[in-house]
């Protein structure tokens, strides 16, 4: 049986493209908000076509604010999330199992560029969300060895000559 | 760095108002209890670098970092006419 779902779509003013029209299955909860913008509890996550694989984690109630991330996976295809019980209880995941990466919680890192220096992604503490409740955390592990100032690597640019 | 080996149940004083006391002592981890007073913020040390981290990352994502990204990271598409600069009203 073929059920036509209506998705509502909100509008959201974004940071970098304009108004968007955004579904409202892209727009995930943080009960904690993340440290620094504890009072952020709302993003959009946009991916652009052409931008791949930029993930964009949008305020939807804050137009200037908007972070740049990486699939975690695509920064280091053997990163390993490890959730706390805590962690799993905050991003209502059953405990006692480990979630998929892409079945059951989206991973991902947040980019920064200092001024002029390398691009860096926090896999320290990476944003992972839960894809069926909506609901996400950034999980902060300072003991899992992963660095919070990862350099990106980067091809080099092509020169005109 | 003042180093000093404590057990679990022992504490030590900082200034006139810290107590920090080893609660349980396991093979990879210390439960501490602390008391302070309440103009002290107590924070886990990742918890203050990822906030660090944060704020650097909203204030330095921009169209500059976008573009560089998608320009030289592997496998990006490369932005001939990238669609960062599109938009859907």
């Amino acid at each position: 049986m073929h059920l036509l779902k209506v998705t509502p779509m909100l509008r959201i003013p974004t940071k970098f493209f304009g108004d968007r029209e955004c579904d409202v299955d892209s727009i995930y909860t943080f009960p904690a908000g993340v440290p620094g913008f504890e009072d952020q509890h709302s993003f959009c996550f946009l991916t652009m076509p052409g931008s791949e694989p930029l993930l964009f984690m949008q305020s939807t109630s804050t137009q200037n604010l908007c972070f740049v991330m990486l699939p975690i996976l695509v920064v280091d295809p053997d990163y390993k999330v490890a959730l706390a019980g805590e962690e799993l209880a905050m991003l209502e995941l059953p405990p006692g199992r480990t979630p998929q990466i892409g079945r059951d919680i989206l991973c991902a890192a947040l980019v920064c560029s200092g001024a002029g220096a390398q691009p860096t992604v926090n896999l320290m503490a990476p944003i992972v969300v839960n894809l069926k409740t909506k609901t996400g955390i950034q999980m902060i592990h300072g003991e899992s060895g992963y660095s919070h100032r990862h350099p990106l690597r980067l091809e080099e640019e092509l020169v005109a000559c | 760095m003042l180093i000093m080996w404590r057990r679990a149940g022992e504490s030590l004083l900082v200034g006139d108002g810290i107590e920090i006391e080893v609660l349980e002592a396991k093979s990879h981890r210390v439960k501490l209890g602390i008391v302070a007073p309440a103009s002290v913020a107590i924070v886990r040390k990742e918890a203050r670098i990822t906030r660090e981290e944060n704020l650097a990352a909203a204030l330095s994502a921009d169209q500059g970092m976008i573009e560089t990204l998608l320009r030289r990271l592997p496998g990006a598409v490369p932005a001939a006419d990238s669609a960062v600069t599109s938009s859907k009203s």
